[in-house]
């Protein structure tokens, strides 16, 4: 497909004559329809993570109020931004990336309609326009025109352009999904009673919690615009709530199933790691399935008109299904990585697996640092912040800030930078311009991230620092009072968000310097990331995987453990010192 | 057999599975219960639950509810409400909190009535002396929430805004004033 427009060459891998290659790394039969495209989608989302990137660093320096960057109009434009460019619009297009990956270029397939592809894409785009567009035209009238942030509750006033954005994008997200499931559906009816391989399941229940998220989100901002418009002055907040958290919510159980399947991925091209069961895993995914998109109702455990026990029904997940999944993740991911480099020779002593893994690679690193950053931060604060009671000490406190931090940007904005290197070594077929800084990064970033989100629920939980303002620790206008006993701390959150900015911005840079200035890797030339023994000791029915050692898994699993106890019972310690409240 | 990339052959349900992973699925089915035991328990034993009865109101029944709540009290010279009974309202607008500032006393428990006259806003309340004991309630427009609430700390606590609710929001304050009841030890 070399075209003229090709100017920088990123389009014109060599394909046979039906269009497939076969990577050497994955041995993946890849048809050109399939890697365009998620070279397409993937080059986007990281101009995407530019644009939030530079928010970013204008939020971080408000919230500092040593610095106190912005005024606080300009801040909630900022933040509505910030917001939509890195957890929206960064996060979907890698996301559709991932199914095409997890899809066709798994199962070896052509991307089927590749101009639902293409129009997806466009469709997507100019959702992304007009959403920036009425955020950036804000004026900032509190009775007229307010920024939207993510969540655009009514009946705040807020531009209507907006919610209808919001609805193209969301279009757009499903017209570009279409040829994933349709890949899907080809593949079932050429192979009956095949059963899928375990990253393309993976892929799919992501797709599906996609269109549960999808469905709520066009009932929320329909009825939004409709609120707006005046059509609708009985869809009221709660009921916008309800039906915005099933997107708000559902599109990061998306990320989180669409990151524990690269982790299932990477763990295996890059470190050896193998499936140690297969029932285990998949049943695992059928739990999100079922039980996920409850979760949403944690974000409405402090609304009033809700009874207790809906609450708490649907915040536990009906009794706590899909952390129970997310539980048996957190053992057979990294129980694959260390039966499967056992098995290699890889793997002595208790942790021997791991400390002779390729550090180096930040395809590997940024999954393994995603997993143990996004379990310990991340999953163990969900799961407070989703107690009935504990929510209270939480809900819409900088601490919640802190938490999605750790879960979309430790977890998923790491395990995406993790595929954006993937996708420029193995389809754009680059060197990265610096692979000393390419090592490093994810190390610098994922260091300072971690200390930051730690800033943000301490001072959340501690001080209980409101989200969503410009000013509260230094000053709030109209009193004497303000929270300046926070300002130590913030100083921590101030100094290490910049790192972490930088450490967001060498990605940036190494990146796009790899994909313009990168030595071209000749077919054939680099296998340095396949483990030893090659991917194909896996399909060894001789020699099983669960039957090596899992131990060293097993220890690191109950400090996990350790940690979520103790965790949870200072949670409630902190509750139970205040005074009585409630029924 | 065993890679996520290839479809796997076989009856590979029937495989066995490691020993330890089968005790962590123990393990994780247990905490998961304790998790949902605890919660649920806690709303009959404990003391902070945040449960109480929701009514539908329009913003104009809520508006006189709170003017008569407000021409009940007493007003003290700093312009504090003195509430007369046991109900307080506390209703959010952009900027404000209306029918603060309260002044109430330990030991005795207060009916909350926690609503907004316009857009969402976030009860946000802490102890001038000790920030880390803080809670947070979710209003909304349209309906009244009454959470009881007794506290047995006397002092001034500040209630804040966390739901965005316009360029103002950040200056939404205002404060209960909880001074030692007669009965308090």
């Amino acid at each position: 497909m070399a075209s003229n427009l090709d100017v920088f060459g990123w389009f014109d891998n060599d394909y046979d004559e039906d269009g497939f290659r076969t990577c050497s790394v994955t041995g993946f039969d890849v048809h050109q329809s399939v890697e365009n495209h998620v070279k397409l989608y993937g080059v986007t989302a990281v101009v995407f993570m530019l644009i939030g990137g530079i928010f970013a660093l204008t939020v971080a320096t408000t919230r500092w109020e040593y610095i106190g960057l912005l005024e606080a109009g300009d801040y909630y434009r900022h933040l509505s931004m910030h917001a939509w460019s890195l957890l929206i619009f960064w996060i979907i297009f890698m996301e559709i990336a991932i199914l095409y990956v997890g899809g066709p270029m798994v199962l070896g397939r052509k991307l089927p309609i590749e101009w639902a592809a293409k129009l997806g894409y466009v469709v997507m785009v100019a959702g992304a326009i007009i959403i920036y567009y009425t955020i950036w035209t804000v004026t900032g009238n509190p009775v007229e025109d307010n920024a939207p942030l993510l969540t655009a509750y009514i009946p705040l006033e807020i531009n209507p352009l907006f919610y209808v954005g919001a609805i193209v994008f969301v279009l757009g997200v499903t017209v570009a999904a279409l040829p994933f499931f349709l890949a899907l559906w080809y593949e079932k009816r050429e192979n009956p009673g095949q059963t899928l391989p375990l990253v393309t399941f993976g892929a799919f229940v992501a797709g599906i919690i996609a269109v549960q998220s999808i469905l709520g989100g066009l009932v929320a901002f329909s009825g939004g615009l409709a609120y707006q418009l005046g059509l609708a002055p009985w869809f009221d907040a709660g009921m916008y709530r309800q039906w915005f958290w099933i997107i708000g919510h559902g599109t990061q159980q998306i990320n989180l199933v669409a990151m524990i399947t690269v982790w299932y991925l990477f763990t295996h091209v890059i470190g050896g790691a193998e499936v140690v069961s297969e029932k285990v895993s998949r049943t695992a995914f059928i739990l999100y399935l079922f039980f996920i998109v409850m979760g949403a109702a944690h974000h409405l455990m402090v609304d009033p008109g809700l009874s207790a026990g809906w609450r708490i029904w649907n915040t536990s997940y009906a009794f706590y299904g899909a952390t129970f999944a997310s539980l048996v993740h957190a053992f057979t991911i990294p129980a694959g990585l260390e039966a499967g480099r056992r098995k290699r020779g890889k793997g002595g002593g208790l942790f021997g697996w791991l400390t002779s893994a390729p550090w180096k690679n930040p395809m590997f690193s940024t999954s393994i640092f995603a997993i143990i950053l996004f379990g310990f931060l991340g999953g163990i604060t969900g799961v407070m912040m989703g107690q009935l009671q504990l929510n209270m000490s939480w809900h819409n406190t900088f601490a919640t800030v802190g938490h999605f931090h750790s879960t979309v940007v430790l977890g998923t904005t790491v395990t995406f930078m993790g595929v954006v290197y993937f996708v420029i070594k193995t389809m754009f077929q680059r060197e990265f311009v610096s692979p000393k800084l390419a090592s490093f990064q994810p190390y610098l970033y994922c260091s300072a991230m971690a200390i930051t989100a730690l800033m943000m629920m301490y001072v959340g939980i501690l001080y209980g620092i409101p989200r969503r303002t410009s000013e509260v620790v230094r000053n709030i206008p109209g009193t004497d009072f303000s929270i300046i006993g926070a300002a130590p701390l913030f100083h921590v959150f101030g100094i290490f968000a910049l790192i972490a900015i930088a450490g967001g911005a060498l990605f940036v840079l190494l990146a796009v310097g790899s994909l313009l200035f990168g030595k071209r890797i000749e077919p054939g030339e680099d296998d340095s990331l396949v483990p030893d023994g090659g991917l194909e000791m896996a399909t060894d029915p001789e020699d099983p995987v669960h039957a090596y050692e899992m131990r060293g898994t097993f220890i690191l699993c109950l400090i996990f453990l350790g940690v979520f106890v103790v965790a949870y019972v200072l949670n409630w310690f902190l509750l139970t010192q205040l005074w009585s409240i409630g029924v | 057999m065993t890679s996520p990339i290839k479809p796997p052959k076989g009856n590979w349900w029937d495989q066995p599975v490691n020993r330890r992973e089968s005790i962590w699925l123990g393990l994780g089915v247990g905490w998961a219960l304790v998790l949902f035991g605890w919660m649920s328990a806690f709303t009959r034993i404990g003391d902070q639950n945040p449960i109480g009865e929701t009514y539908r109101v329009t913003e104009d029944e809520l508006r006189e509810k709170v003017q008569a709540f407000e021409e009940a009290a007493e007003q003290r010279d700093d312009g504090a409400y003195v509430p007369a009974g046991d109900d307080v309202y506390v209703v959010g607008y952009q900027f404000d909190w209306d029918g603060l500032p309260v002044v109430l006393e330990t030991g005795q428990e207060y009916d909350f009535h926690l609503g907004s006259y316009d857009v969402q806003h976030g009860f946000s309340i802490r102890p001038e002396h000790a920030y880390s004991q803080q809670i947070n309630l979710h209003v909304t427009p349209g309906k009244e929430w009454i959470i009881p609430m007794e506290f047995d700390e006397p002092g001034t606590y500040h209630v804040l805004c966390n739901e965005f609710c316009g360029e103002g929001h950040r200056g939404m304050h205002n404060t209960i004033i909880v001074e030692e009841g007669d009965d308090g030890e």
